[in-house]
């Protein structure tokens, strides 16, 4: 009932934004049923493709994450970006430098990623609780310096450059490495370990008293902490959990997809979080699903510019496009009211 | 002296500018109750337009109010979104954000076949758009404190009952100050390829929420804001000098790191606009 | 005003009312919360449209479609809650949408000049530089009337004035309302006071339920018959305390707290308080004189600078609620939106807010006992008579009366020694508010001791055993049941300590 109540509107966006989508193809000067048809084989042609769209979508899925843990405390963690880097970086850190059998090889790099992610995260939590200050520019600016720091640790004259020709470190071993389902494909076992904790995430905050209380500071703080919840640890915790989300990610695409840190690796998974996470109205299984969309939009774009009928970068006007119109719930209401004639910004 | 020329002050006079323009474009949405963090995307936009216009026609001038022409448009955009659509101002900020990232990579794309930068094209002398912006700052100073529409406009972010009762349409109010705070976005897009040259999708690079700190530091006033703004910009240039005694890594990381000392020092103090953020709903008639 | 109806969504506000008004009149609104007299005044001030009626300015038919429109016709209306900016001085109040202007700024000098013209002729004292969050509540009140009268109004409607007023405050409004009397201007005086509405008006119109019962002159109404009329049935609504014994011991005890507000100031002053068992105390006091940080500062919502609270034995001074709740104490709050209920969670959800973590509904951090949850939402729902549409349901599709009930159910279910109530009944309709003086009796006859804040002073001498007098952050005096009249508590209350000589 309520699922259904909820899809609709965001279908009915996904819609929207594909026609205007439709309609800037045309405009540009590119053949609409070509880049359809090319995107749609992109994402979901063959096997390999649709591998393509999941590998995109397993950095998307935790940073999507990411966001709407802390949006579901009432926060706004734009810095994923940064601290997707940070988790990749110090989780390759862990592959390259430690020596440990394998599977706990791999966990211990996960939690490197987790833990390089979540101080990226308390920093701007603690500032907010405490300071007060704007965790929205707080975690947008520790990104810039996340990323800048990562780039100098493998730039030449870096201590973790690894290859001449490249700034990027040396592989990772083998005993870390995620294993990878299809040959010659990227596509590996994050996808899995995202979903698993898609759906940790949903049991943490629906089903367990942390959850409750971390909702609760995001809903109505003066009544959470008229319910004796401690405000200002939840928006740390919430802060610090969106971190290591966001370092997860990191860690999943050195593990999985690079295996070494590559600089600039990300071409914006951070920022498709936040897309995310509205799309999924900072539902964690509906991140799933909004995460497997922009996967196929990435993967499909790719594949519309391999076949040189429009730029890849087109993928991203429609993503834009959709979260403009996914982040406005009274729009369909509102456009339902203009049909009937009673424009009004009276009903409440 | 070395590193502290008088140079120095004077370039950090240029670089404060784009920052003093988004301070005071918020200063005015804020005051009115909008947050708009979509000044990061509406500056992006102004730097695009500029210089698609400029290379496509020559003119300089035809370039600049492209740039201020679709910053307004976007601030009307996030106006409607926000303000009649109700939708979460910081939510809709963002999304504007992702919309102009997506087509600033895309369109470069398609009109010069270079992902995210332009070509060299005309500029005019950007000096010319930093005495623009600090008489528009102290122009704005006397207008928000000194003049009956500025008294509306305080009037509507702390308390658009009141407001509305005075005879003041709230919304519009809204929608007229957030396309404003859009134009001198598109205005600091402006600056930005005027000086530089051409079009990087990276030029804007955090400068947007730069100023919204700048103008929490000026506590919702344009000339305090302005002095925010060149503290930030003071910093930009200096960074630049020091890239030659540390690695530019560091030394480009100072002005975010002192973003986020100052937010953290400032914040407590400054006095929000009550009704900031809030949506206004009518009395139902 | 003929034929006036509103409905909005569930009620029928107004259902076909008359209404006039003659210049130089003071005319009574009279009727019960709900009774749908702010509702006719508002459509007459164009903050609502009317649905069916018409209405007649100077004898001609008008639309008023917004407040600018009935300002411009000469009526003005003083709002209980007020339209003024409190960061803002009085002068920049006051000129908002009406500035004089020099050019192109706000001239200042003529609009102090103007204000200066209409205090000397209607005698209301104020400065016009200060700021609004700088006056008492009476002062506010006096720019909202001499903002309306600034702009012109020859129709002036007063929304319950007295509601934030004490006794002495009351009698100036009073003079004020007849100096605009004799001016020819016409005041709507809306109450629910029967008393206030004989002593100040010309005519009295009654309003029950959406309807006009009747419109008489003040000189024939006596004030059984207009209760009869504002109720339909000829007892007024109170409940009576039985008598308890107490037994003596102290439940809590408030030893010289002091604590500061929002912006620093300190405005509770070493109070110091005990409530008994089987005992009421009330608190009564203008709004404003610390009675609400007093509580936070009790209930653990805000750091005290100083001084004690102990429930029973234990020390809990600066604990968190939830500390306080395990010692028995809980705590209903003013405002139920803000802080009782989170509005967007569902019923159940809300029926263990601050009991979310007692082992009874969660094992640990991480898991709850839904069902036990669930059980538990629905015994409160069903002993307190809350009605619901499901306990899935978000609090906020709740109707006042039974998010109210709902916060009850909450805290007065786990058996409390010592309950803190703030306005428990404010916004309630006439059953919602017997329900929750019955369950504070109830609670009291079980032995608990009620502190009770409320700026209703009927309230608070209708159910106190015991009354605490707070002025300026300090207690005055504390008085047994019977011991002071209204006019006795009202001058304690606006001037402290001496006031009663």
């Amino acid at each position: 009932m309520r699922w259904t109540k909820e899809l609709i509107p965001i279908a009915g966006a996904i819609v929207l934004a594909l026609g205007i989508g439709a309609i800037v193809t045309a405009l540009t000067g590119y053949s609409v049923p070509a880049v359809f048809k090319q995107l749609v084989i992109g994402a979901f042609g063959d096997w390999y493709q649709l591998a393509q769209t999941l590998t995109q979508a397993t950095p998307i899925l935790f940073t999507s994450l990411s966001f709407l843990i802390a949006f579901r405390a009432g926060l706004f963690n734009i810095g994923a970006e940064g601290q997707l880097y940070l988790g990749a970086f110090f989780s390759a850190w862990a592959g390259f430098s430690l020596r440990l059998p394998p599977v706990l090889h791999t966990v211990v790099c996960l939690l490197f990623g987790a833990v390089a992610g979540a101080i990226w995260g308390f920093i701007p939590g603690w500032l907010r609780a405490k300071r007060g200050a704007n965790e929205f520019v707080t975690t947008m600016m520790l990104s810039y310096v996340a990323i800048y720091l990562t780039s100098w640790l493998v730039a030449p004259g870096g201590p973790y450059h690894g290859t001449q020709w490249a700034n990027q470190t040396v592989r990772i071993a083998t005993s870390a490495q995620f294993p990878r389902f299809i040959r010659g494909a990227q596509l590996s076992w994050g996808i899995v370990v995202g979903v698993l904790i898609a759906f940790i995430v949903w049991y943490l905050l629906f089903r367990t008293p942390r959850g409750y209380e971390l909702r609760a500071v995001g809903q109505n703080p003066l009544a959470a902490e008229y319910g004796g919840i401690n405000v200002a640890r939840n928006l740390i915790l919430a802060l610090v959990l969106a971190g290591a989300l966001a370092g997860l990610g990191g860690a999943a695409e050195t593990l999985g997809t690079h295996r070494r840190f590559i600089e600039n690796f990300s071409p914006g998974y951070g920022w498709d979080g936040i897309a995310g996470g509205l799309i999924a109205r900072a539902h964690p299984l509906g991140a799933i699903l909004a995460a497997v969309l922009m996967g196929a939009l990435r993967a499909g774009g790719q594949a519309v510019d391999r076949a040189g009928v429009a730029p890849a970068d087109l993928a991203s006007v429609i993503q834009g496009l959709v979260i403009f119109f996914v982040v406005a719930p009274e729009l369909i209401r509102y456009l339902r009211r203009l049909r009937r004639g009673k424009l009004g910004d009276t009903e409440p | 002296m070395g590193i502290l020329s008088l140079n120095l002050f004077i370039s950090a006079l240029r670089l404060a500018t784009p920052i003093a323009l988004v301070a005071l474009g918020e200063t005015y949405s804020e005051r009115a109750g909008v947050i708009n963090v979509g000044v990061e995307g509406m500056a992006l936009a102004g730097a695009l337009s500029c210089a698609i216009v400029a290379y496509f026609t020559g003119s300089p001038a035809l370039a600049l109010i492209a740039a201020i022409g679709i910053g307004a448009s976007l601030g009307a955009l996030h106006a409607v979104w926000s303000v009649y659509l109700r939708a979460d101002h910081v939510v809709s900020g963002a999304a504007v954000n992702l919309l102009v990232t997506g087509f600033a990579l895309f369109l470069t794309r398609v009109i010069w076949g270079w992902r995210g930068t332009s070509p060299s094209a005309p500029t005019m002398n950007a000096w010319i758009l930093v005495g623009v912006g600090v008489f528009l700052i102290a122009l704005s100073q006397v207008y928000i404190f000194r003049t009956p529409w500025g008294l509306r406009l305080r009037v509507v972010g702390e308390h658009p009952r009141a407001a509305d009762t005075a005879g003041i349409n709230v919304y519009r109010t809204r929608l007229f100050y957030t396309v404003l705070n859009g134009a001198l976005c598109g205005l600091a897009g402006a600056f930005l390829f005027n000086n530089l040259g051409r079009f990087t999708d990276g030029m804007v690079g955090g400068r947007g929420f730069i100023g919204i700190a700048a103008m929490v530091v000026g506590n919702y006033r344009p000339l305090p804001a302005l002095l925010a703004a060149y503290l930030f910009g003071f910093v930009d240039a200096l960074q630049m000098r020091l890239q030659e005694y540390i690695p530019s890594q560091f030394s480009l990381m100072l002005p975010y790191i002192l973003t986020v000392i100052v937010l953290a020092g400032f914040l407590g103090r400054a006095q929000v606009p009550k009704a900031l953020g809030k949506p206004y709903i009518k009395e139902q008639g | 005003m003929e034929g006036i109806v509103k409905r909005f969504p569930g009620v029928l506000a107004n259902a076909g009312i008359d209404f006039s008004l003659s210049w130089g009149e003071v005319h009574g609104l009279l009727g019960e919360n709900g009774a749908g007299k702010t509702v006719l005044m508002s459509i007459l001030y164009g903050l609502y449209q009317p649905d069916q009626g018409r209405i007649f300015v100077r004898g001609k038919e008008t639309r008023i479609r917004s407040p600018h429109v009935a300002i411009q016709l000469g009526i003005g209306m003083v709002h209980q809650h007020f339209m003024l900016v409190p960061r803002l001085t009085v002068l920049e109040n006051m000129a908002v949408g009406w500035e004089p202007r020099l050019g192109p700024l706000l001239d200042r000098r003529a609009m102090r000049e103007k204000i200066e013209a209409l205090v000397e002729e209607y005698g209301l004292e104020v400065d016009p530089d200060a700021k609004v969050e700088e006056l008492s509540v009476g002062e506010q009140q006096r720019v909202e009337i001499l903002k309306a009268l600034y702009r012109g109004a020859e129709v002036l409607i007063l929304d319950e004035p007295t509601a934030v007023l004490v006794e002495q405050e009351v009698e100036a409004l009073f003079s004020t309302i007849r100096t605009l009397k004799e001016q020819g201007k016409a005041v709507v005086f809306i109450t629910h006071k029967l008393h206030e509405a004989l002593e100040i008006c010309d005519r009295i119109t009654v309003l029950r339920k959406g309807k006009n019962v009747g419109t008489l002159s003040a000189s024939e109404a006596t004030e059984e018959g207009l209760a009869e009329m504002m109720v339909g049935r000829e007892v007024v609504f109170t409940v009576s305390p039985e008598p308890v014994k107490s037994e003596g011991r102290v439940l809590l005890s408030v030893e010289d707290l002091s604590a500061r507000d929002d912006r620093g100031v300190p405005v509770v002053r070493g109070v110091s308080l005990q409530v008994y068992d089987h005992e009421i105390l009330g608190i009564a006091g203008v709004q404003g004189n610390g009675q609400k940080e007093l509580v936070e500062a009790i209930a653990g919502l805000r750091r005290p600078t100083s001084g004690r609270v102990k429930v029973g034995e234990h020390d809990v001074t600066g604990r968190s609620p939830h500390t306080l709740a395990s010692r028995g104490l809980v705590h209903i709050p003013e405002d139920r939106h803000l802080r009782g209920l989170i509005l967007t969670f569902s019923v159940e959800e809300n029926a263990v807010l601050g009991r979310h973590r007692e082992p009874r509904f969660a094992l640990g951090p991480w898991a709850q006992r839904r069902s036990a949850i669930r059980a538990h939402a629905q015994e409160l729902v069903r002993r307190f008579s809350v009605s619901v549409p499901g306990l899935s349901a978000p609090a906020r599709t709740l109707s006042g009366g039974n998010q109210q009930r709902l916060i009850l159910a909450r805290e007065l279910s786990r058996a409390p020694q010592v309950v803190l109530a703030v306005q428990p009944t404010r916004g309630l309709d006439v059953g919602g508010m017997e329900f929750v003086w019955e369950q504070f009796l109830k609670a009291r006859k079980e032995g608990a001791g009620i502190l009770l804040v409320s700026m209703d002073l009927d309230e608070v001498m209708m159910l106190a055993d015991r009354i605490a007098v707070m002025y300026q952050g300090e207690i005055v005096a504390v008085l047994r049941r019977g011991e002071a009249t209204k006019r006795e508590l009202g001058l304690l209350m606006l001037r402290g300590k001496g006031a009663v000589d």
